[in-house]
C-alpha cells in the first residue's frame, strides 16, 4: 500500500509539536519538585545553617527518573492496547500509572532527604509536602503523557499513513525509554540553568556565575514572602521551561524530518522501495551534516555576540 | 569458532571503546555548571552521553529497518547524536547568555584553542568558567558523533549478526553503551571540559578498562548468540 506522504508528514509534526509540550514541562516539574542540578544547593542549604521551606526531592537525575516513569507509562499502555483497549483510554491511563509511582518516590525522597538534615535543625514541613505533589503529578503527567503519545505514534507511523511497514522497529516501550531519558537529559542541561543560575540565588547580581562562596545562601524570603517551589515555577515557566520545550521539540523535529526528506528524495516513498534504502541513509546523513554545521556557526555567533555586548567582567 | 561471531565481538569492543573516547570529550559541568560554578553542559556524565547516545539510537533502528550497510547506519546513529548535542548545547548558552547574562569561557584555559579568543578576562571570579565556549561546543559535537557512531555500531552488530530482536538488540547495546559510559565518567571524576582539559590525558586508562568490559559483553552475547538468540 502506498504511503500517504502528507499524513506521514503531518503525524511527524505532531510529534514534534509534542515533544515542545513533553520537554518544557518536565523542566517545570524538575523545578517543582526541585530535582537534578540544583537541587544539591537546596541539600547545601540546611548544611549551612539556611533553613529553608523547598521541596528537596532528587529521586535521581532527571533522565533515569523520566525513563523509569515514561517506561512504566508505556509498559501499562502496551499491555492495554494489545488487549484491544482504544488509545485514548490506554495511554492515558499509562500515564497515571507512571505518575502514580512518580508521586511515592517524590514523598520518599523529600522526607528521605529531610529528615536525613534533622541534625541540621531543617524540620520537614508538612504543608508544603502536600502542597506540591500536586503540582509534581501534574506537570509529570503533561510530560508522560506527551512522551507516550510520541512513542504510541512513532511505534504506528506507518499504519497511521497507510502501510505498516514504515512502523519504527522498536516497541511502544522501548520508545518511551528512549524518549524519557532524552527528556531528562535535556531538561537537566538546559532549563536546569535557569533554576539553578537565576532563580535559586534570585538576590545575587545579574550577570555572573554564581560563586562558591554563595553556594547553600539560596534566596529564601522573596516577592511571594517565604519561598517555596511554587514561586520557583512561576519564574522558569516564563524562559527556562519553554527553552527546553523548543530544544526538544528542534531535536525531534531535525531527527525526523531529515529521515523523511531522505525517504522522499531518494523515492522510498510512496511504496518503500527496497533499492532506495542506502541513498535514504546518505541524504539524511548529509542533511543532519548541514544542520550540525550550521549550529556550530549558531554558537560562535552567540558567544562572539555576548563577549562584545556584555564585555569583559568588570568588578571583584 | 565461526567468523561472524568474532566479527560481533569486534563490533561490541570497537562500541564500547568508542562511547568511552565520546565521553572524555564531552563539556560536562555537572551541578556547579547549573549555578554558572563550572563550564560545561549542566548535568551529568552519564545522563548528557545516554541522551544523545539513545536519539542517535532512535535514528539507526530507524535507519536499520530500510538499509543493510553497517556504515551508514552507524553514521546515521552518529548524526543523531551530533544533532542532539548540538540543540542542547546551543540552547544552553541561550539560557546562559540571556537567563544568566553571563559569557561562555572556559576555566581551565586562558586562550581558546580554536578560536584563540582570551577566557580569564571574561569569567567571573572564584568561578571555573562557566556557558559552553566554543572549544567546548566543538568538543562535545565530536564526543557525541563518536558516541552515537558506538552506539549505532553495536545495535547493528546485534541485530542483523547476532540476530536478536530490534528491541531487545537495542536495550543491549544501551546497556553496554552504559557500562562502557559510567567507566568514563568514573575515570574523569564527573566533570571534565573537553579535549583541551588536562583530565583528557587520563584517556587510556578508561580505555583499556573499557576494552576489557567490552570484551566480557561480547562473549555474552556471542555466547547469546549462539545458544538462539534472544526473541
Amino acid at each position: 500500500m502506498p504511503i500517504e506522504i502528507a499524513t506521514l508528514f503531518a503525524w511527524m509534526l505532531l510529534i514534534v509539536f509534542l515533544a515542545l509540550i513533553a520537554c518544557m514541562f518536565e523542566d517545570l516539574e524538575s523545578d517543582t519538585g526541585s530535582q537534578s542540578n540544583p537541587n544539591s544547593q537546596v541539600q547545601l542549604a540546611a548544611q549551612v545553617g539556611q533553613i529553608n521551606r523547598f521541596f528537596n526531592k532528587a529521586i535521581s537525575g532527571e533522565a533515569p527518573a523520566y525513563a523509569m516513569y515514561c517506561t512504566i507509562a508505556g509498559v501499562i499502555a502496551f499491555v492495554l492496547l494489545s488487549k484491544g483497549a482504544h488509545p485514548l483510554l490506554a495511554l492515558p491511563i499509562g500515564a497515571v500509572a507512571g505518575e502514580v509511582v512518580h508521586v511515592i518516590f517524590s514523598v520518599t525522597a523529600h522526607l528521605g532527604r529531610t529528615s536525613a538534615m534533622k541534625r541540621f535543625e531543617q524540620p520537614i514541613y508538612l504543608d508544603v509536602l502536600y502542597g506540591h505533589l500536586i503540582p509534581i503529578a501534574t506537570h509529570g503527567f503533561m510530560a508522560v503523557l506527551c512522551i507516550i503519545c510520541i512513542a504510541y505514534i512513532q511505534s504506528n507511523i506507518g499504519t497511521l499513513s497507510g502501510n505498516p511497514g514504515l512502523d519504527h522497529p522498536f516497541a511502544l516501550p522501548m520508545l518511551a525509554f528512549i524518549w524519557g531519558i532524552t527528556v531528562g537529559a535535556i531538561g537537566s542541561s538546559t532549563g536546569d540553568i535557569h533554576y539553578g543560575t537565576e532563580r535559586e540565588f534570585q538576590d545575587r547580581p545579574f550577570g555572573e556565575g554564581k560563586r562558591v562562596v554563595y553556594h547553600g545562601k539560596i534566596t529564601r524570603y522573596a516577592d511571594c514572602g517565604i519561598r517555596t517551589q511554587k514561586d520557583i515555577v512561576s519564574f522558569c515557566a516564563k524562559y527556562g521551561g519553554p527553552c527546553t520545550g523548543m530544544t526538544f521539540g528542534m531535536i525531534i523535529l531535525f531527527e525526523n524530518w531529515r529521515t523523511l526528506v531522505g525517504m522522499k528524495v531518494s523515492g522510498y516513498l510512496p511504496e518503500l522501495q527496497a533499492t532506495a534504502g542506502d541513498m535514504t541513509a546518505i541524504i539524511g546523513i548529509v542533511v543532519g551534516l548541514v544542520i550540525g554545521i550550521v549550529l556550530i556557526a549558531g554558537n560562535v555567533v552567540i558567544v562572539n555576540w555576548a563577549r562584545k555586548r556584555y564585555g569583559p567582567f568588570v568588578g571583584e | 569458532m565461526e567468523p561472524i561471531l568474532l566479527i560481533i565481538v569486534v563490533c561490541v569492543v570497537l562500541g564500547g571503546v568508542l562511547a568511552s573516547l565520546g565521553v572524555h570529550l564531552l563539556p560536562v559541568g555537572g551541578a556547579p555548571a547549573a549555578m554558572g560554578t563550572a563550564t560545561g553542559v549542566a548535568t551529568g556524565t552519564v545522563m548528557l552521553m545516554l541522551g544523545a547516545a539513545m536519539c542517535g539510537l532512535f535514528t539507526a533502528s530507524s535507519v536499520a529497518a530500510f538499509s543493510d550497510n553497517i556504515l551508514l547506519v552507524s553514521l546515521s546513529g552518529a548524526i543523531g547524536a551530533w544533532l542532539m548535542m548540538g540543540v542542547t548545547m546551543l540552547v544552553a548558552n541561550v539560557v546562559y547568555v540571556f537567563g544568566a547574562g553571563v559569557v561562555p569561557v572556559a576555566g581551565r584555559v586562558e586562550v581558546d584553542p580554536i578560536t584563540r579568543q582570551l577566557q580569564t578576562p571574561y569569567k567571573t571570579p572564584q568561578c571555573d568558567g562557566h556557558g559552553v565556549p566554543n572549544v567546548c561546543y566543538i568538543s562535545g559535537m565530536a564526543g557525541a558523533l563518536l558516541g552515537g557512531f558506538g552506539g549505532a555500531f553495536m545495535y547493528f552488530a546485534l541485530l542483523n549478526y547476532a540476530h536478536f530482536e530490534a528491541t531487545a538488540a537495542g536495550v543491549i547495546a544501551m546497556g553496554i553503551f552504559v557500562a562502557n559510559a559510567i567507566i568514563a565518567a568514573y575515570n574523569i571524576g564527573g566533570t571534565i571540559e573537553g579535549f583541551h582539559d588536562p583530565k583528557f590525558k587520563r584517556l587510556p586508562k578508561a580505555l583499556i578498562t573499557c576494552f576489557v568490559i567490552s570484551l566480557f559483553c561480547g562473549v555474552f552475547v556471542v555466547m547469546a548468540a549462539t545458544l538462539g538468540g534472544l526473541i
